[in-house]
């Protein structure tokens, strides 16, 4: 059998060992080397530590490739403390497709197919429908969460975004304002981290912004002559009209987030993702690609883009450089079209990433060939994902179902 | 003679004409040669002395008479009343004739003599032949000499014998210059000495009786590579002796009893080996070997008669056949795998269409309804049951008007999906609400309502009723005119266009020629492309002729799609070819592609990406790259880059319909299997 040199590294000072090579057969496996490395923190501090190491990364490649390695070289290999799987929690039945999906650490905000939008509870219980659109409800989004008065919105295939007031205690919904100015389906909305604005993307190539801040007045309307249009508004909360338009996209937004107060980036149809100045409407960037992207995520602990495209392959961007299309790395081992990404709010190399293939995969950017757990539980194409600060992963589908996960995230680790 | 009457054949009456005008009797007699010697006046001299009591009218004045005007044609005394001079210088008058033809005829009835009775050209005396002269006549016809008497064999006497006489022949005496010795010969002889001397006449070599030989390869360079040296073939080898040979062989070659009487049964011709290995104690005591000679001889046969000859094998690198194509990794992007699968239909879907923003899918099937679908999750929006089987579905390509052409049975509805943009479709409505009937009412073959009641909730808006099942539907660019197909063969109607804002029919063609398979609209022009079972005709709609037909080359066209820039058509065939048709180039097809197994059902082109996509009966989607360079000098660029499969063979039906996204290098397939699929 043959041997490899291996060195043994880690950031972490807890768990650091000598910065010896040890030779090491090639045909191990992640658990013979959790083993080594137990072994050795045994040895070195005297203490029965649990089996903590889930998988090693090498510097460069996955260790599934530690048997093609040169045998002459010292292979570098990090690891890192081993994270429990993630637990499902909850599985919430719809009575249609689920669209969206966006949580807090209260409450479940959920968009599907049958034109509502729904609250539940962590423990899974419905709590609140909010009905009132037209058409499918694409996206859904908190603006504003209080003990009492909650403002969430929902964008919809009837081309209009509804602001809605949650009156949590009287378990009332109020339909605030109706946003209409989208020629098209309107597919994502991102609310700035002001709380103040948001955004929103449409297949008319738009993106717009408007005030979500709740007023009494209506909004003035472009087009008087729309009696019709009226009626309805009267029923369904005040019209708004949007701040801003950007145009530039030459295909359909499909995803749209706000990187700080000032920025704004939004993926598109046309294999682009765009960045763009939030107070001049001013294009700043563009990174091409050469796929249609499905969903993108940003992270402001890495500040790194993720995206989802329709191919097998989550890549990953960064928004800074300028020299336009640069995929810094690229995670393969979904069989479908990745259709959501989020990164951790709290962990800056992980990921996770909802694909046609029924599958939910957790990534960890230092392991690109392999992700670190499949979430095999849907029976039909993923549609969102989300993840909460408190280390709950959501995730809905064409099964109707969302599924909730409960993991928890090293905190120690986050903040290196 | 005889007395008896002859009949005068030609040649003797011929012959009396002859002796009339005093001409010889015999054609090849030589007058002149006879004239000198004045031998025929001698002769009649004779005949008048010999018989002239047989004279009876040339009485012996008449002999006086004798003209003297010579031998000259008569003719020249035609005009006179006399025929010459006679010794005396007076006129011979001429006879009184009067004889006209019936007296002719009388006197040969009549007259028994008449048969030897001549005409004297030179006295113009009717001249009775006497018997004597008959004769001969007769014998100068028949070759004989005139004279009776003459004897034509009479004994030669040879006077110029070998025999020397004593008397000369000649008495003439001998010149002098059979004398003196000749000049001539002594010069000549001279001229023969001194060649001689001078060597130039040598003596006669004598013969040799040896044979000649010659080097044949005497002028050969041998350091030069001759053909035969390239050509060498060399001479098979000898099989090496082995230990079966050995004079002390290993116990197991040596036959047992058995074997050898096996060996010795055996026809020599299949003996593996053609002696008996046997062992010997000391080489001393081997015998001589007595096959030496044989098996000398036998190799020498070997060496000469052995058909010897050189294979020239081809040496081709199979690489280089393969003509020269860019790899499809070049050619990205094109649709490799399958995305996304459009479940809910329950029988077979004939037809797809994908709104033009590529947001939509509409599908018709054989369970009777419409499904439209979202792209990009495959989630059916919205289901239309309609009243029978779905044909064909066509989205309106106008993205200002949200319409979609649906053809089942003998109808063609127009829906208002109510999908995209609201303004569109209530615009849309608007349109179709606003029509207003006009004065005078066309009498159409097809029948237009409006729908109502819960078929224009459901989305019905326009319902056409035609006469006949429509198998086709397709929008021209502009989306107000739309061409429906109904295949029956013979019959004038088989393709008709509508426009929609007018509700107006019309049928383009007075007669169809053939069965027609599917319509199309240029992309620019006004040209109509009508495809029938072998060929297509493209017509312009504004003169209203045909421009160009189309030999497709193929059994049965299935399909046809026309390239967006217009100048580049595919036709699919049920015999399970794609044709490529440059409209520029000619009217056969630029390219044949086999690729499939079975009929194609349908092709594609792609609106922007140089693809283009043919489903089949086997189940797969074939798509091929086909750039169209903008230069008219380079022909087409066609490379076949993916097969796509997903489909299951159903009731011995794969893919029905194939189209490209708009926008996207994405193409769908709906199959028997009651699918819709995405490749992208």
């Amino acid at each position: 059998m043959s041997q490899v040199q291996a060195r043994f590294f880690t950031e972490n000072k807890k768990y650091l060992i000598d910065d010896v090579p040890f030779s090491i057969p090639a045909a191990s496996e992640v658990a013979d080397l959790s083993g080594v490395i137990n072994k050795l923190l045994e040895a070195k501090n005297g203490q029965d530590l649990q089996d903590f190491l889930k998988v090693i990364f090498q510097k460069l490649c996955g260790i599934y490739y530690l048997e093609t390695w040169d045998k002459t070289e010292v292979v570098e290999i990090e690891y890192v403390e081993k994270f429990t799987a993630p637990q499902p929690e909850e599985c919430i039945m719809h009575d249609d497709w689920i669209s969206s999906v966006e949580a807090d650490s209260e409450w479940i905000l959920t968009g599907s197919y049958d034109k509502t939008a729904r609250i539940w509870s962590m423990e899974g219980k419905a709590v609140m429908t909010v009905a009132g659109h037209t058409d499918v409800v694409k996206d859904v989004a908190w603006v504003k969460r209080s003990f009492s008065h909650s403002l969430l919105l929902t964008a919809s295939l009837d081309q209009t975004i509804m602001l809605w007031e949650w009156n949590s205690e009287r378990n009332k919904v109020e339909a605030r304002h109706c946003c209409r100015g989208h020629a098209g389906s309107v597919d994502t909305v991102a609310v700035d981290p002001t709380r103040t604005k948001f955004c929103s993307g449409s297949w008319d190539k738009m993106l717009k912004i408007w005030s979500a801040v709740p007023t009494v007045e209506e909004d003035e309307i472009e087009e008087p002559n729309r009696p019709r249009k009226k009626q309805k508004t009267e029923q369904m909360g005040l019209t708004r009209t949007p701040l801003m338009t950007f145009s530039g996209h030459n295909e359909a937004v499909s995803s749209v987030l706000w990187m700080d107060a000032e920025e704004l980036c939004s993926a598109s149809w046309d294999h682009t993702i765009r960045l763009w100045d939030a107070e001049t409407g001013e294009q700043k960037s563009t990174l091409t690609g050469s796929k249609v992207f499905n969903s993108i995520s940003y992270s402001p602990l890495c500040r790194r883009l993720a995206s989802g495209s329709t191919d097998r392959h989550v890549r990953l961007w960064d928004p800074r450089s300028k020299d336009g299309s640069l995929v810094l790395l690229s995670l393969t081992s979904h069989n479908g079209w990745v259709t959501a990404v989020r990164w951790s709010p709290s962990h800056e190399h992980q990921l996770v990433s909802g694909s046609l293939d029924n599958v939910v995969k957790l990534w960890d950017t230092r392991s690109c060939k392999a992700p670190l757990y499949d979430l095999a539980a849907h029976e039909d194409k993923i549609l969102c994902v989300d993840w909460t600060e408190n280390g709950l992963i959501l995730s809905g589908g064409a099964d109707n179902k969302l599924y909730t996960y409960r993991y928890s995230t090293c905190v120690s680790d986050a903040g290196a | 003679m005889t007395g008896a009457d002859i009949r005068l054949s030609d040649e003797q009456v011929d012959l009396v004409h002859r002796l009339q005008q005093g001409k010889f009797g015999d054609v090849n007699f030589n007058e002149y040669e006879v004239f000198r010697s004045g031998f025929p006046l001698c002769w009649c001299w004779n005949r008048h002395r010999s018989d002239s009591n047989r004279i009876c009218h040339l009485n012996i004045c008449s002999l006086d008479i004798r003209n003297t005007v010579g031998n000259i044609p008569m003719e020249w005394y035609k005009d006179y009343p006399h025929i010459g001079y006679d010794l005396e210088g007076k006129k011979i008058f001429k006879p009184i004739r009067n004889k006209d033809e019936l007296d002719e005829f009388l006197d040969k009835m009549e007259n028994p003599d008449y048969w030897r009775t001549v005409q004297d050209k030179m006295t113009g005396a009717d001249i009775r032949l006497s018997d004597e002269q008959v004769d001969l006549v007769h014998r100068l016809q028949q070759g004989k000499f005139g004279d009776v008497n003459f004897n034509e064999y009479e004994p030669a006497i040879d006077f110029f014998s070998n025999e020397v006489m004593i008397h000369p022949v000649t008495n003439r005496p001998q010149d002098k210059r059979s004398f003196i010795p000749s000049l001539i010969e002594k010069e000549k002889v001279g001229k023969l000495v001194h060649a001689i001397k001078m060597g130039w006449i040598k003596p006669r070599r004598p013969k040799e009786t040896t044979p000649q030989y010659y080097d044949l390869w005497a002028k050969e360079d041998p350091n030069s590579i001759l053909g035969r040296h390239k050509m060498h073939v060399p001479a098979p080898k000898m099989k090496l002796p082995g230990h079966e040979e050995s004079y002390n062989p290993p116990p197991e070659y040596l036959l047992s009893e058995e074997e050898r009487l096996a060996w010795e049964q055996q026809d020599p011709e299949y003996r593996k080996l053609s002696f008996l290995p046997q062992k010997f104690a000391c080489l001393r005591a081997v015998p001589a070997y007595s096959r030496f000679i044989h098996e000398r001889f036998e190799r020498c046969l070997d060496l000469y008669l052995c058909p010897r000859q050189r294979k020239m094998r081809v040496n081709v690198n199979p690489e280089d056949l393969i003509p020269k194509l860019p790899k499809p990794k070049d050619l990205q992007p094109f649709p490799t795998t399958q995305s996304l699968v459009y479940r809910g239909h329950s029988s077979l879907v004939r037809s797809i269409s994908v709104s033009p923003s590529g947001q939509w899918l509409v599908s018709g099937s054989d369970d009777c309804t419409v499904r439209f679908w979202e792209v990009s999750t495959a989630r059916c929006l919205k289901t239309v049951e309609v009243g029978g089987a779905v044909k064909g579905v066509a989205w309106n390509p106008n993205p200002s008007i949200c319409l979609v052409a649906v053809s089942y049975d003998d109808t063609v509805v127009l829906l208002n999906p109510g999908l995209g943009d609201r303004l569109v479709c209530t615009a849309t409505d608007q349109l179709i609400s606003s029509y207003e009937e006009p004065e005078e009412v066309m009498d159409q073959s097809v029948q237009w309502a409006v729908a109502e009641g819960e078929g224009h909730e459901q989305g019905h808006r326009l319902i056409l009723k035609h006469p006949k099942t429509v198998r086709q539907v397709t929008w021209h660019g502009k989306g107000d005119y739309l061409a429906c197909v109904m295949p029956d063969n013979g019959s004038s109607l088989q393709v008709v266009i509508h426009q929609v804002s007018k509700r107006r029919t019309q049928n383009p063609f007075r007669k169809n020629k053939g069965l027609v398979q599917c319509v199309s609209f240029h992309p620019i022009r006004p040209y109509f492309f009508v495809a029938t079972q072998r060929y297509v005709r493209v017509y312009n709609l504004i003169k209203q002729e045909l421009t160009k037909k189309l030999m497709a080359n193929c059994k049965w066209i299935s399909s046809m799609a026309i390239h967006p820039g217009g100048d580049n058509v595919i036709c699919g065939s049920y015999d399970c070819r794609l044709a490529w048709f440059d409209l520029d180039l000619s009217t056969k097809p630029y390219k044949v592609l086999r690729h499939h197994k079975k009929a194609l059902r349908s092709v594609a082109y792609h609106r922007h990406y140089p693809l283009f996509a043919s489903g089949s009966d086997d189940g797969s989607v074939i798509v091929c790259h086909g750039m169209v360079y903008n230069d008219l000098l380079q022909n087409p660029l066609i490379v076949p880059v993916k097969v796509l499969k997903g489909h299951t063979i159903t009731h011995d039906l794969g893919v029905l319909d194939v189209t490209f996204h708009p926008t996207q290098p994405w193409v769908f397939s709906s199959g028997a299997d009651g699918t819709v699929r995405l490749f992208t």
